[in-house]
């Protein structure tokens, strides 16, 4: 009972989502926003969950005293410190809450955003090395595009940009698109086998 | 850096003491005289029903750091209630000299979300008049009812069946209400009452969150003004047809609006009709002033406006004979030489009040001069649920948008077109283009059978300017005779060709714009439905389903928590569209309606002999004809009759429901074509005999004679006909499913080609056990509704279990809450079905964080503390992906990588060892499961692929030879 009441669940509202993207009758429109309405409902309550886990996973390091322990405590204190001043002061322009997040957080994540252009910079030079035949094409289509891109590419000849263009509207868009309709068609199957019950994995346990 | 008691101690002390420390310099003790703001003020709004008032004050320095006013409003000066605020940047501070704030219009009242009880304003001192919002409590808010025009914004269900039955007596008169609860109204909106006194103030709020004291209060006493005066109105008359036609440009304040007048003044009347107009602006300034002179222009049309619609700007009058006659508005003008008159407009709103436009001199022209309409047609939306009708005219148009070189030569050009379609015309076949420069030489012909928008024309010189003949072939007729042209010029201000002016036939398409007005049985009013310009070809007309009641809330029941509101309703209007049918949501006082409207006929009759003004008398008389209009209805019309015969409340109101529905959402249509100026062509109400379907039985149309001729109420529909080519591959591919399942079960072998990544998952997960290092699994970013998750989580299990197998920890990170519970739930049953229940740790499974790069850090920092040996990255991943990699590659984990996001898999391939591309990602689980079910599955998504590519290879070749039926079969979106 434990797996076959939420498998039942799924492969009924399934098939009337499955019959909603036909159906465009008022029935159904009122039956999508009900659903949504209920979604908007629920999902806040997960928020406690993450909470539970985060306090799990880091109360029981501080616990047992795990190595580097003294993360965890700063993890709660920063989680616990920025909650009360959301729940004290409010979160207006301001308050101590949009001060952490101004001056705390959004530096932090700009700072490791900014680390993906070195990250591209290594990436692109394992990815550059001519090694074989393979990686050679894929270097030279690289400068191509690259070069492309800016004004000196059309500097140094007319037909840069044009190859740049081309090779990033026909190649490379084939690519991408077969890509695409195999990803529709793994969406689609996947979505048939949870339909159908054969993909139960997601439940907990494969049978 | 390894922590310590001591590190970790300090650091914690210095986030908090930095924290505390950074408010304290904008906390330190300041002169708060000096934040009061000054040269508050509070003026009347002009051109508007008395509802608006602007306050203005001086604003405080920049260095003051402000970062918001706050307004406060009631009726006395002890008790002021947070009205609004307006934000300020605090870095800049405010430009001008004077700050405004509108408070204007309707504007919220109190709803769910206003607070429960009356609270003081925050660090204000104990005698500060400032309160917060006001409250949800009806002891606090009841009384402010009256102080303000409160108007309810009700949905239509709660107001007829969550409505409390409520009697009120007053003076020995019992009257009775309809109570509602709060959460019934979709908004209570409040709006000042003309002529009362409002008392303001002002408030200034530091970047540190400090209130500062208010200003003095003010005084501010909204005026009812009469009408803006309209921009222009234009006049035009066709002598061949005697037909007066007049157009005016909107007034933007249109809501207290009630009539649109027009008027002839005679030349040789001009002073005398000044001198009214004057006198009519004095008694307007000065209540007491009293008029003398009568208008001598003569009226010759007339007719309701009312808000909230955008009404019709443009009137035809008809002289007959000489004359002018409306009876409906008491009108009979005999008109002489055109030329001896002037036009004037006027608005009247209901006060009374009555604003003229500028005189307006005619315009004579014969009818072959006025643009004309051809034939139109008005239809219910295919595929909808049932709110939109279309409404489309003429062939359609195809026209230039654009130009750009494609060589520095100027001999290559990209010219982009557009086609106006409608939903008679909606599958286009061929276009054509006949192109020629300067000289007339032709350039070249092209045959657009798949229109994608572009032509790539060469040209054997730059030209300054390219001609384009074109023509669409549709499906239906669609004719030789549509001949479009438009050239190309060189334009000096964007050194490029630019699209000229599009003709047909020699005519300009877009001299002329298209109005489509509608009106329903609830209303007499013609209200506009979309202005489109002269290229289009159709439009949708949006009828919506929603259903909403407004009405006027001043009384209330503090003990039971009810608003009341007038129970009486509209119905829909009489056929004649003289008089709303209305009646009560209570039966028993709609029995009663007859003897309420004797007595006030009764009481109007006898006040008439107290009466002294023509106006007050001719007032008198409106009402009693328009209560004896009311008891004529009531006892005859079919409708109540009807409603009258049911028993219990339910049945009754329903019916009432379904009749307004139907007069609600039934629209007639009719369509002007003008040129702005008066110019127009206006067609007849869209009629036809093809009565189509209803949404009811059929006893409907006793009531609704005309409905489905002249009135359309859209159906919804039970199938999307456009998503038939995707039903069919559904079914075949649900067909295949079944069918390569059964072949598998019967024990045949299938061949699955080999992907090398899902090959080397069992040995990452050996390598792990051999180091005896962790495995990290990351199940992408996304929500649970990402069909990419899902296959993550999939993998995930397969994963678990082998590593549950081998006794090998896995770290699970997820950013998604929804996400976490089902992961440790997959993890944990791995574990079991492995025989492993002992070696499960459910922290295992863990949330981080929803913020994108915080969740980065957190898994990065996992990497490199525990040195996983292996790292799974399976789902939608965005920009992080490369981040996260490379940071395993450095620690020198195996990694595999599985996503269906198209641009992070270059970044997957670079540093990862193995990447499932796509569809791979998908086929992983039933790889690694090798269960017929599974594996059926597989090889049918194989198969249909096979499908897709020889419909994409067949038709690539039909197009190449300009067959399109293949490409039109399946619908572009």
């Amino acid at each position: 009972m434990k797996r076959q009441i939420p498998l039942i669940i799924i492969i009924t509202m399934g098939f009337m989502f499955v019959a909603h993207s036909f159906i465009p009758h008022k029935v159904s429109a009122d039956f999508f926003d009900w659903f949504q309405d209920w979604v908007k409902a629920v999902s806040p309550f997960a928020v406690s969950l993450g909470i539970m886990s985060l306090f799990m996973v880091h109360g029981t390091k501080i616990k047992r005293k795990v190595p580097n322990w003294q993360y965890s405590v700063i993890t709660l204190s920063g989680l616990i410190f920025t909650a009360l001043a959301g729940f004290i002061w409010g979160t207006h322009v301001g308050t101590p809450y949009m001060w952490l997040f101004e001056n705390v957080q959004m530096p932090m994540s700009a700072t490791m955003f900014a680390l993906l252009a070195f990250y591209i910079a290594s990436a692109a030079y394992k990815a550059f090395r001519a090694r074989s035949a393979e990686a050679t094409v894929l270097l030279i289509a690289a400068v191509i595009v690259m070069l492309g891109q800016v004004p000196l590419g059309a500097m140094i000849s007319k037909w840069i940009p044009e190859a740049s263009t081309w090779i990033l509207n026909v190649p490379n868009l084939a690519a991408k698109r077969a890509i695409m309709i195999g990803v529709g068609l793994g969406i689609t199957a996947t979505s048939l086998k949870i339909l159908l019950g054969i993909e139960r994995t997601y439940l907990g346990g494969g049978d | 850096m390894k922590l310590n008691y001591a590190k970790a101690g300090l650091i914690l002390f210095l986030m908090v003491f930095g924290f505390l420390l950074a408010p304290i310099p904008s906390h330190a003790a300041v002169d708060t005289s000096s934040y009061i703001v000054e040269n508050l003020k509070a003026d009347d709004i002009p051109d508007d029903d008395g509802s608006g008032l602007v306050l203005s004050w001086k604003p405080l320095p920049k260095e003051k750091r402000i970062i918001e006013y706050r307004i406060y409003r009631g009726v006395t000066s002890d008790s002021l209630f947070y009205h609004g605020k307006v934000d300020v940047n605090v870095k800049t501070g405010v430009a001008g000299d004077v700050m405004y704030y509108y408070d204007s219009g309707y504007n919220r009242f109190v709803d769910l979300q206003s607070p429960g009880k009356l609270k003081k304003e925050k660090q204000q001192p104990d005698d500060s008049p400032l309160f917060g919002r006001l409250p949800r409590d009806l002891e606090v808010t009841g009384p402010q009812l009256t102080n303000y025009r409160i108007l309810g914004v009700i949905p239509e269900k709660d107001f007829l069946y969550k409505n409390t039955k409520v009697e009120i007596t007053e003076d020995e008169d019992t009257k009775v209400y309809a109570g509602l609860k709060l959460r019934h109204f979709l908004y209570l909106l409040k709006k000042l009452r003309a002529e009362k006194e409002y008392y303001y103030t002002v408030i200034a709020v530091t970047e540190s969150r400090k209130y500062m004291p208010h200003a003095e209060p003010i005084i501010g006493i909204p005026i009812d003004n009469s009408p803006e005066k309209i921009r222009q109105l234009f006049s035009v008359y066709v002598e061949d047809k005697s037909r007066m036609q007049f157009e005016w440009i909107r007034s933007l304040f249109t809501a207290d609006q009630t009539n649109h007048s027009l008027y002839l003044v005679k030349k040789n009347n001009l002073d005398e009709f000044n001198n009214y107009v004057e006198e009519q602006k004095q008694a307007e300034i000065d209540p007491e002033f009293e008029t003398s002179l009568e208008n001598p222009a003569q009226l010759i049309y007339q007719r309701y406006c009312g808000y909230p619609y955008t009404p019709d700007n443009t009137v035809a009058v008809d002289i007959i004979d000489g004359k002018i006659i409306n009876d409906k508005r008491d009108i009979n003008v005999e008109v002489g030489n055109i030329e001896d008159y002037f036009a004037v407009f006027s608005l009247q709103d209901r006060a009374g009040y009555e604003t003229f436009s500028s005189l307006s001199t005619f315009d004579i022209v014969n009818s072959s001069t006025l643009p004309t309409i051809s034939d139109w047609n008005v239809k219910d939306r295919k595929n909808d649920k049932g709110d939109y009708n279309a409404i489309y005219w003429e062939k359609p148009t195809v026209f230039l948008t654009n130009c750009t070189y494609l060589n520095d030569d100027k001999t290559k050009i990209l010219v982009n077109y557009d086609i106006y379609k409608n939903v008679k015309y909606d599958k286009i076949k061929n276009v054509y283009f006949n192109i020629s420069d300067e000289s007339g030489k032709e350039i070249t012909t092209i045959n657009e059978f798949y229109q994608d928008s572009k032509l790539k024309i060469t040209l054997e010189k730059p030209s300054n300017r390219i001609s384009f003949e074109m023509r669409v072939v549709a499906n239906g007729d669609t004719g030789e005779d549509q001949i479009y042209t438009q050239d190309l010029i060189f334009s000096e201000d964007v050194k490029s060709l630019q699209p000229g002016i599009l003709y047909l036939n020699g005519e300009e398409v877009n001299k002329y714009t298209y109005s489509i007005y509608k009106n329903n049985y609830s209303n007499e009013e013609w209200r506009l439905s979309k202005n489109t310009i002269g290229a289009q070809r159709g439009i949708v007309d949006n009828v919506s389903y929603r259903s909403i009641t407004y009405k006027g809330v001043s009384k209330f029941d503090a003990e039971k928590g009810l608003f009341l509101v007038t129970p009486t309703f509209q119905v829909r209007m009489d056929d004649e569209l003289e008089n709303q049918i209305m009646t009560n949501l209570y039966a028993e006082e709609a029995a009663k309606s007859i003897d309420t409207y004797n007595e006030e006929i009764a009481n109007y009759t006898a006040s008439k002999d107290t009466l002294e003004t023509e106006a007050e008398l001719a007032n008198a008389d409106d009402a009693i004809e328009f209560y004896q209009a009311q008891i004529d209805l009531t006892e005859s019309n079919p409708i109540l009759q009807k409603a009258a015969t049911f028993k219990s409340y339910k049945a009754r109101i329903k019916f009432l429901e379904k009749v307004k529905t139907i007069a609600g959402r039934s629209f007639k249509y009719k369509m002007v074509k003008t040129d702005g100026k008066a110019h127009f062509a206006l067609s007849e109400v869209y009629y036809t005999e093809e009565v189509g379907k209803l949404p009811f039985d059929e006893s409907a149309r006793e009531t609704f004679t005309t409905l489905g001729m002249d009135h359309f109420y859209p159906l919804p529909n039970w199938f999307q006909a456009d998503k038939l080519p995707a039903l069919i591959a559904t079914f075949i591919f649900g067909f295949m499913v079944f069918f390569m399942i059964r072949k598998a079960k019967s024990g045949k072998e299938l061949y699955i080609r080999p992907i090398a990544g899902i090959d080397e998952i069992d040995n990452a997960i050996g390598r792990a056990t051999e180091m005896g290092k962790p495995i990290l699994f990351v199940p992408g970013l996304s929500g649970i509704s990402d069909v990419a998750t899902l296959a993550g989580l999939s993998i995930l299990g397969r994963v678990a279990k082998k590593a549950a197998e081998y006794d090998t920890k896995i770290l699970v990170p997820v950013r998604d809450y929804i996400v976490l519970p089902i992961a440790q739930e997959v993890v944990k049953e791995a574990h079991y079905e492995a025989g492993r229940p002992d070696s499960h740790d459910k922290n295992s499974v863990f949330f981080i964080t929803t913020a994108q790069f915080a969740f980065v850090a957190g898994v990065n920092g996992i990497m490199i503390r525990e040195k996983t040996a292996t790292n799974f990255y399976m789902g939608m991943f965005f920009a992080e992906s490369l981040i996260m990699t490379e940071t395993g590659s450095t620690t020198g984990a195996i990694q595999i990588a599985g996503t269906d996001a198209v641009t992070q898999i270059p970044f997957f391939i670079t540093t990862c060892d193995y990447t499932l591309i796509g569809e791979e990602l998908y086929a992983a689980s039933a790889y690694l499961a090798r269960e017929p079910l599974q594996l059926g599955t597989l090889k049918a998504v194989d198969y249909t692929k096979f499908i897709i590519l020889a419909f994409v290879i067949i038709g690539t070749i039909f197009s190449t030879v300009h067959a399109t039926f293949l490409i039109n079969a399946f619908p572009t979106k």
